[in-house]
This record gives structure tokens, C-alpha cells and sequence, in this order.
């Protein structure tokens, strides 16, 4: 809102002495951001509860609270709560119908008018003001709707069909051309001002283009209503349609002001010699609106604020507002101006005397802690303790969009019907919610792979969505090599780095993950992807998986070149399962005997069946077994592979003997020829 | 032989070797344990007469030092001139492990959780798409309330359930303050809980504008809560955060949920509140809104709004984040581009 200073200076008594800056910035402490000075103008932010101040008049009044000054009545009528100067339905020359209740006050007043350019000091405080001066009738309904806050529309008589105006809901599909030339298509959830045979404007929004004011007009209707908020927003939104009247009706007009601005506008009219009434001044106002009243009591106030305000400057702010006060004991009744549509509550009237009090005085306390705090949510430590450990294992933590576009989307879904997208998006890019982490992390990895960075490491931790709904996930991508070094040929990263990461989420939780070949994540090279199986006791169940990512998607994406390999899971199966954690076993006392076996197995033979079937046959001695080499090639017949293995025996109680540690190991080897027809190389 | 004599010996001896072994005979020859020259002097203190042992001592432990630091510097100069076959060339680079680190905007929001934690607050979790009712209704937001304007909406094509059961979610929340309600529907106060998050808004994508941005909000309710405490803890929380005394003023302002409502201003780290083009030449940096909860939503949740009062505030971490590392452009917190990322220390 716009204001300039000599036309804020006819409401307030501001000091002579009061700069422009001075005002600006004391207005700006009760509430009012000043978004820019221009010379004489202060271009105030008007919060969406105060449409009072969209007002020349309400700022005033705001200044002059803030200064101590008196607000002069000024110009014109001051706007009040009761009903118009003159009341009647019906006038000399025209009819007026209500015919829907989201017009709760109508007033319309004739008036003949010579139509032509405005002085120039009014031209001059419009063009201050932002608003473009057009001819003088319809300058002066702007006018009155800067210093009042009500706007004003004004109809062509000579245009409108019949004496006669009805304010109702539109019809189905009527057409109306509004002021700014475009046709539009109403419908019945609009609220319309018509003639006797059409819609004439769009209630609260904008007039239509054929009762325009023109240089041939001779009479006008001056119309001052006031319409139901929610109505006027709505249909602005549906108009797509945004005016300095529905802006000011959508967030509450002042409905005491209705005739009162219509009264100043004919003064003005006259005054500038533009035209004169024609009869009487008609108001429409079946259910004229009951005063309120709020109670503001002193132990509220007190306690709200946490100081004490007192009564003198309780009174004064609240007068110097408006507000008709009266002293009930330590408390005060207080009617609420018909302008103040924000107010109607008792906190309401705090926030108020807290403004006008001034917030930076009250003194800094501290809140006493009665409780024990709570644990924060368990959630929020696991994200929190997940990150660390991902940057321990040498990743860089990304965050990318939770909204992605559909076709990096479709590639990390099985079905695409289970994607969940939003209904208006900002673009195309932004259409879908991610239904893994992965789209976006490879996103992130391929901007820095084009910016000649080699080796990406990147993971985050974050929500997914599907149809089903909201689940958080961990994901990471990787690509070059696993180390650079100069003493080492660079190895390019595969599967088991993936794996590795998992891994160490895993080792941290104390859980335990099988993998076995994922065959369900189509988004991976068939036979380098792993699916991660947690088994608590009630059956495998799948919490992640890790793989190589099929080439196309990465090429699809921009990039064309080497392995990206990536891995995702589901953070709900990292329990924090503190009890396991926290519990040391004692080190064993005596010493462990190893024995490293190498056979030659079938290619295709998982390492975990041969794990599994030395397991099963082993004694309970057997605390490990790890795979130390697996070789492929010159000296290994087709179709076969040499496993090497590592067996750990350990006794608690003793220490084992060679012969039976022989023992053991021949029976694990028998086993093992006898169920996969192993060779074995050595022993 | 006097101590000078033997000081003679030495420079002339050394002058005269030049490579390692050398220096190795020179040392044996006058330091040797056993028979040293200057081993030998000192052995013969004894043997002086009393009134020359302590001139003796100081001038052989003076020539003893002398030498070892003579024959340090001149052995680490033949080292150098002839390294050892084996040597490693230690000015090449180290194999050093890969280092992670955390996301600049994890960093800042985990720092504002501690600052919270540490004033006994507990960090909640909540959905990041929501319904209606918890993104707007419960915090005096009804349909068609203009406040929404300040929070255009994204919406979901169809409705997504929720794992409580409750509502189907039909919007991605546009703050963190649903998680506040969820909280409140299922506890009785006091409350002291701090909800961080993603939030999105259909806002453009430029240098200050990003569609999705993440917040924290704090609430306290408890009997008494006033004005004054929400004073006391912002300005605790910002001298905490900035590590500074730094002064800050409060700004009436509006929103729906809170009454009063304000703005906390920070002096401008940049230019100590002079004015710079960083706080647009007032002196002050915009950081957070805040404001007594309002009765509504109190009522909403089913509190007694006339036995509780409680604080809510809100603060951007981009906001945050951009003021910490010096930054301009808010969109290179998600360009992940690890020039970037890899700037900020751990």
C-alpha cells in the first residue's frame, strides 16, 4: 500500500518536525514492513489480516496511535457501524434487489456527472499512489477506496436495462466482458451485480465492460457494498482475476463504511466539479450487524505479554485504535470498530497493546523446565546416526528434490501406476514425488561427472513415496574408481562396494542381512544386483537391494560412460537395538586354530551354498568362515572356479587339538565333495 | 690437552670428512663411549687438581655439545646428498580414506536441533505429505482463508493414506507445523519439541526462491508461557547459533496460528548493523517468525486455552545456511556439485 505522507497527514496530527524515514520506521515497529520510500510515498506491507490498513485512513490511524497524536476526522465521513445517512430500498430512479446473502450491505446512490480528466492534484496523488488516473468519475471511486479502504464501482445508467439493480448468483455459463475487455464464462458459485436482464459485473472483482463509465456518460449509480469474503476470494481464484477491490473485499471490507464512502465520494464529485447527487442515497442492509464486544482482562494481559502495560497506556492505545473502551474493575470492555474484522478474541486485543507497546520492551525471560525433557524421536537419531556412518564409509552427503520428473521416475518403479504426482505442478520437472532416492542421486552424480569430477560418492537419507504411501529410505551412488592413488592401477568400483555400504549399516545396528541375486529391481544389470534379506525370526524379508544400474538409464540421463553402481534401503530395518550393542562378550582364552582350504566349484554354485553346507557340517568349533580368494582362468578348467576359504576353530574352554581339527576338516571336505562335487586343490 | 686444542682437532678432522662414514669415524673417534678424545677429557676431570675441575667440566660439556650439534647438521646433510636406496619420497601424497561429509543445510539444521536439545526441547518427526486439516484447518487456516495465499499450496492427483490411519494426505505440507498438531493430539502439556523438515511451497526456482526448502519450528506450551519467554529463548538460540552477542529486535507481525505474532530481526553480521547490501542497508537480517499460539489451535487440538499459553516460531535453514557459509545463490545447496559440498568443514 502505497501512502503518501501529506495525504496521511490529513487523518493524523503527525509532528511538522516527523521525517519521512522517522514515520516509515516507527509505523514499520507496530507491524507494517516498509517495502521501499519513494520521496514523499511509503510503500507499506499490509498483512492478509489487516485490511483496514489497505487504507489511507488506517494507517493514519496507526501513526497516530504510534505518535500520540490525535487522528483528526478529516474529509469526509468517518466510517462507523451504523446503518447509512439515508435509509430506504428504493429511490427516486432505481430499484435494488438482494437476492443472496453474500451481499450483507448494498448501497447505491444516482449522480449526474460531466465526465472528463481529473485536477492535477489528484491526478498526482493517484499516480503516487500506484493507481493509473483514468477520467474523474471513476478517479473518485478510486480515490475513496485509497483513503478509505471501500471500494466503489461506478455503472453507466444509460447502459443498464431497466432502473433496476439485482445482486445474485451468476447463471450456468453467463457471459459477461469484464473492464479489462476479456469475455468470461460465469458460473452459479459467482456472486454478480445485474440489471433487469444480465450481469453488469462481477460482485467484488470487476465491473463489466458495457455500463463502463464513458465520455458519453451523463448519469452514473454509484455503488458501496460489501460481500461475503470467502465468496469474493473464491470467485477471484476461479476468475483467475485479481483486483484492488477483491483484494480488499476477499480479506474483510469494513461494513460500516459502506454509505460513509459513498457520501465522501459525492462530496469529492462535487467539489471537483465532476457532477451532483440525484436523489436519495439507497441502503440495502437486512442484518445490520450486532457490535462486538471483547473482554480484555488484566491477568491475561499480564500473563500473555509477560509485563505489565499500564492502565493509562491500555486505555489510550486502545482508544487511539478505535476500540470504545470501558473500565470494568481491573479489566475493560472494549467494542471492536466495525474496520477491525481481524479482531475477536482476547488475544486479539493483546497483540494490540503488545504492538502499540512496543514487543521490544517487554523483558527476556526464560521458560521453566517443570518435565523432564523427552527422547526425541527415534527417527530422528537413526537419520541423524545413519549420515554419520555413510560419511565414515567416505560418501558425500546430497540432498536432491523430493519431486522429480516422470520419465527419471518410471525407470525405478516396477509399475508405473503406483507413482504418486502432483496435481499442479510448478513444471514437468517437478511433477512426481520420487519413488526412490536413487533418480535423484544419480541426477546429482552425472552433473558432477560432466564437470570432469571422476569418482562420485554420494548418498542421501530421505522420504519416497508410492500410492501406499510415505516410507524413509537410505540410498547411495558410486562411480570411478575404488581408490586413487599413484601406487595403484585405478580399479573401478562394482557390486560389493555397494554391498560394502549396506554392510556397515549394518555391522553399526548389529543386524544381519543375507543377499541373495535380486531379481525383482528392474532398474539393475541382470545378474549384478543383490537383494538384502533381513531374517528376525519370522521369515526372510527384503529391506534393500544393491547393484549395478542398467547403463541405458544413466545414458538417458546424459551420461554415457563407465559403471555407476548404487544401493538402497529401508531405514525401518535398522532397529536400534541398544541392548545387543551395549553387551561385550568376554575374549576368548585360548587360542584359535586356522585352516585355509581351496576348492574348485562350479561356476554358477553360490558362495553361501558352499558356506552353508560347511556349516552344516561342521562342530560347533567352527566359530568362522571367511572367503579369502575366488580366481577364474589360466590353470582352472571351464566352467569352474577356485574358492579359497579360511576356516576358524576355536574352543571356549580348551584349546583344540591338530588331530581333531583334522578330524573336522576332513568330514567339512567330504561333505562338500559329496554335495557340489568340489576338487579340492590343496590341504 | 687443553680444551681448545681439542676443539682445533675436531674442525680441522671434520672439514676434512665428507661422506657418512666419515662422519661415523669422526663421531666414534671423539665421542666413542670408550675411547673418545672428548670421553677422554672428561674422564681426566677427576684426576685435575681441584681448582681447575670446574673450568675443565663446563669447557668439556660446552665442547661436547658443540661437536654433537656440529656432527647433527653435518650428517643430515650427507643423508640428504646420498639418500637411502630404500627411501620413500615422502613428499607425495598420502593414501588417505575417503572423507564424508554431511550436507551443508544437515549441518545448520542439525546445529539449531542441538541449540534446542540443549534447552531440553525433543526433535519430532512427522509425514512430509498432509491433510488438510493438520497443514491448515487445526491452525485457524479454513478453506478460502486468505492466509493460505501466503503458502501456495502443492497438491497431490489423489489422495495417499497415511501409516496412522488418520487422514489421507492431499498436499505436501507447506510447514513443519503439522507435525506440531499430530504432537498435541497425542500429548497433554507441558510441550517443548522442535519439528525440522522439508517444506514446499509452488514457488520459482531462482537465486532466492526454491519450491522446497526445509524449516524448523519450536512449541512450548505449558502454564504461564509468555511473550517474555519466547524473548528470552530466540535470543539465547541466536547468540547460540551466530556465537556472538548479537543484538535483535522484534517486529509485530501475522500469522494465522499465532497472536501475537512477530518477526525476529538479527543485527547484520556483515556490517555489525552500519548497513551493507547483505541486510539491504537497515542493519538487520530477517531470521524467523514467531508469536504466541493462538487460541484457536489450542481448541483445536483440545487444550484448555484459558489454563495454557505457549510460544511457536519458525526459521528457514536456507536462510540460515546462506548467512553461515556466505553464500548468494540458494541453489547450490542443491546442485550437489561436490566443489561445493566438499568445501565445508565437518
Amino acid at each position: 500500500m502505497k501512502a503518501p505522507v501529506a495525504w496521511l497527514r490529513e487523518f493524523a496530527d503527525l509532528p511538522d518536525t516527523a521525517r519521512v524515514e522517522e514515520i516509515a520506521e516507527r509505523v514499520a515497529g507496530v507491524g507494517f514492513e516498509v517495502a521501499g520510500i519513494d520521496g514523499d510515498v511509503i510503500d507499506f506491507e499490509i498483512t492478509a489480516n489487516r485490511p483496514d490498513c489497505l487504507s489511507i485512513r488506517g494507517l493514519a490511524r496507526e501513526a497516530a496511535t504510534v505518535f500520540g497524536v490525535q487522528g483528526s476526522v478529516g474529509p469526509g465521513v468517518q466510517g462507523s457501524g451504523s446503518p447509512g445517512v439515508h435509509q430506504g430500498v428504493q429511490g427516486p430512479e432505481i430499484q435494488v434487489t438482494l437476492e443472496s446473502p453474500l451481499c450483507g450491505r448494498y448501497a447505491l446512490v444516482l449522480a449526474d456527472v460531466t465526465v472528463g480528466p481529473s485536477p492535477s492534484w489528484l491526478v498526482d496523488r493517484l499516480t503516487a499512489a500506484g493507481v493509473r488516473p483514468i477520467n474523474n468519475v471513476v478517479d473518485v471511486t478510486n480515490y475513496v477506496m485509497l483513503e478509505c479502504g471501500q471500494p466503489l464501482h461506478a455503472f453507466d445508467l444509460a447502459r443498464l436495462a431497466g432502473p433496476e439493480i439485482r445482486v445474485r448468483l451468476a447463471r450456468t455459463g453467463e457471459p459477461l466482458t469484464t473492464l479489462d475487455g476479456q469475455s468470461r464464462m460465469l458460473d452459479q458459485s459467482m456472486l454478480v451485480i445485474a440489471d433487469r436482464d444480465r450481469a453488469v459485473g462481477v460482485a467484488g472483482v470487476m465491473g463489466g465492460a458495457t455500463s463502463e463509465v464513458s465520455s458519453a456518460t451523463t448519469r452514473v449509480a454509484l455503488e458501496s457494498a460489501w460481500f461475503q469474503p470467502v465468496t469474493v476470494r473464491a470467485t477471484a481464484k476461479r476468475l483467475g482475476l485479481k483486483t484492488e477491490a477483491s483484494s480488499r473485499f476477499e480479506r474483510g471490507a469494513d461494513v460500516g463504511a459502506v454509505p460513509a464512502s459513498l457520501a465522501r465520494a459525492l462530496d469529492l464529485l462535487e467539489a471537483i466539479g465532476g457532477g451532483r447527487r440525484v436523489g436519495n442515497l439507497i441502503d440495502v442492509y437486512p442484518a445490520p450487524a450486532a457490535p462486538r464486544v471483547v473482554t480484555l482482562t488484566r491477568t491475561k494481559l499480564d500473563r500473555l505479554l509477560g509485563d505489565h502495560v499500564p492502565d493509562a497506556d491500555v486505555t489510550r492505545i486502545a482508544v487511539a485504535l478505535g476500540f470504545a473502551t470501558t473500565p470494568t474493575g481491573s479489566d475493560w470492555q472494549m467494542e471492536v470498530p466495525s474496520w477491525r474484522v481481524d479482531v475477536s478474541c482476547e488475544a486479539d486485543l493483546i497483540e494490540e497493546i503488545g504492538r502499540h507497546w512496543g514487543v521490544n520492551r517487554v523483558p527476556a525471560t526464560f521458560p521453566a523446565l517443570r518435565t523432564a525433557p523427552g527422547r526425541s524421536h527415534a527417527g530422528v537419531l537413526r537419520t541423524r546416526r545413519i549420515r554419520r556412518l555413510i560419511c565414515g564409509a567416505g560418501l558425500q552427503e546430497a540432498v536432491t528434490f523430493t519431486f522429480i520428473e516422470r520419465a527419471a521416475a518410471e525407470w525405478f518403479v516396477v509399475d508405473p501406476a503406483t507413482l504418486v504426482s502432483i496435481a499442479n505442478p510448478l513444471s514437468e520437472k517437478f511433477a512426481i514425488l520420487r519413488p526412490s532416492l536413487l533418480p535423484g542421486l544419480l541426477d546429482a552424480l552425472i552433473y558432477n561427472r560432466r564437470r570432469d569430477i571422476d569418482d562420485v560418492r554420494l548418498f542421501e537419507a530421505g522420504a519416497v513415496f508410492e500410492a501406499t504411501g510415505e516410507h524413509q529410505r537410505a540410498a547411495w551412488v558410486l562411480c570411478g574408481s575404488r581408490q586413487t592413488h599413484w601406487s595403484q592401477p585405478a580399479v573401478e568400483v562394482d557390486l560389493f562396494d555397494a554391498l560394502g555400504v549396506a554392510g556397515v549399516l549394518a555391522d553399526a545396528y548389529h543386524v544381519t542381512w543375507r543377499t541373495e541375486p535380486d531379481l525383482q529391481s528392474p532398474w539393475y544389470v541382470p545378474g549384478r544386483a543383490a537383494a538384502l534379506m533381513a531374517d528376525d525370526g519370522t521369515g526372510p524379508r527384503h529391506v534393500g537391494s544393491a547393484g549395478q544400474l542398467r547403463p541405458e538409464i544413466a545414458a538417458a540421463r546424459g551420461l554415457t560412460a563407465g559403471v555407476v553402481v548404487a544401493g538402497e534401503i529401508d531405514v525401518h530395518a535398522l532397529h536400534d537395538n541398544t541392548a545387543d550393542g551395549r553387551r561385550i562378550t568376554a575374549l576368548p582364552r585360548h587360542p584359535a586354530v586356522i585352516r585355509d582350504l581351496s576348492v574348485l566349484i562350479a561356476t554358477g554354485l553360490p558362495a553361501a551354498a558352499v558356506r552353508g553346507t560347511i556349516r552344516a557340517n561342521a562342530p560347533a568349533t567352527l566359530v568362522a568362515i571367511r572367503e579369502f580368494d575366488r580366481y577364474q582362468g589360466r590353470g582352472i578348467p571351464d566352467g569352474q572356479v577356485s574358492l579359497s576359504l579360511r576356516l576358524t576353530f576355536r574352543d571356549r574352554d580348551r584349546t583344540l587339538t591338530d588331530a581333531e581339527v583334522q578330524h573336522a576338516v576332513e568330514r567339512i571336505v567330504d561333505a562338500l565333495i559329496k554335495t557340489h562335487h568340489v576338487t579340492l586343490r590343496n590341504h | 690437552m687443553s680444551v681448545e686444542d681439542l676443539q682445533q682437532q675436531f674442525v680441522a678432522a671434520m672439514n676434512a670428512a665428507s661422506t657418512s662414514a666419515d662422519l661415523k669415524a669422526l663421531r666414534d673417534d671423539f665421542l666413542g663411549r670408550k675411547q673418545g678424545r672428548v670421553t677422554a677429557l672428561v674422564k681426566s676431570i677427576a684426576s685435575a687438581p681441584p681448582d681447575e675441575r670446574r673450568a675443565l667440566g663446563a669447557g668439556a660439556n660446552a665442547l661436547k655439545q658443540l661437536i654433537e650439534n656440529a656432527l647433527t647438521v653435518r650428517e643430515a646433510e650427507a643423508l640428504a646428498a646420498a639418500p637411502p636406496k630404500d627411501a620413500l619420497d615422502v613428499t607425495l601424497p598420502a593414501r588417505q580414506p575417503w572423507m564424508g561429509r554431511r550436507h551443508p543445510l544437515t549441518q545448520v539444521q542439525e546445529r539449531v536441533e542441538d541449540i534446542f536439545m540443549a534447552m531440553g526441547y525433543q526433535v519430532i518427526e512427522g509425514p512430509e505429505i498432509e491433510d488438510d486439516w493438520h497443514n491448515f484447518e487445526a491452525l485457524n487456516m479454513p478453506a478460502e482463508h486468505p492466509a493460505r495465499d501466503m503458502q501456495d499450496t502443492l497438491y497431490l492427483s489423489s489422495p495417499v493414506p497415511v501409516p496412522d490411519g488418520g487422514r489421507a494426505a492431499t498436499l505436501l505440507r507447506t510447514h513443519t507445523s503439522g507435525m506440531q498438531i499430530r504432537y498435541m493430539e497425542h500429548h497433554e502439556p507441558p510441550v517443548r519439541i522442535i519439528a525440522p523438515g522439508r517444506v514446499y511451497r509452488r514457488d520459482s526456482f531462482d537465486a532466492t526462491h526454491t519450491p522446497m526448502f526445509t524449516q524448523i519450528e519450536g512449541l512450548v506450551v505449558d502454564e504461564g508461557i509468555s511473550l517474555g519467554d519466547l524473548k528470552g529463548t530466540l535470543n539465547t538460540f541466536a547468540e547460540a547459533f551466530f556465537e556472538a552477542r548479537v543484538a535483535t529486535r522484534f517486529r509485530p507481525s501475522f500469522f494465522p496460528y499465532t497472536e501475537p505474532s512477530a518477526e525476529l530481526d538479527v543485527e547484520c553480521q556483515g556490517c555489525s548493523g552500519r548497513g551493507c547490501p547483505l541486510c539491504k542497508q537497515t542493519g538487520w537480517i530477517e531470521v524467523l517468525g514467531c508469536g504466541m499460539v493462538h487460541p484457536a489451535v489450542f481448541e483445536a487440538v483440545g487444550y484448555d486455552a484459558n489454563r495454557y499459553t505457549g510460544f511457536a516460531f519458525g526459521v528457514g535453514i536456507e536462510r540460515l545456511a546462506l548467512r553461515l557459509y556466505g553464500v548468494d545463490d540458494i541453489r547450490m545447496f542443491y546442485e550437489n556439485d561436490l566443489r561445493f559440498l566438499q568445501q565445508v568443514a565437518l
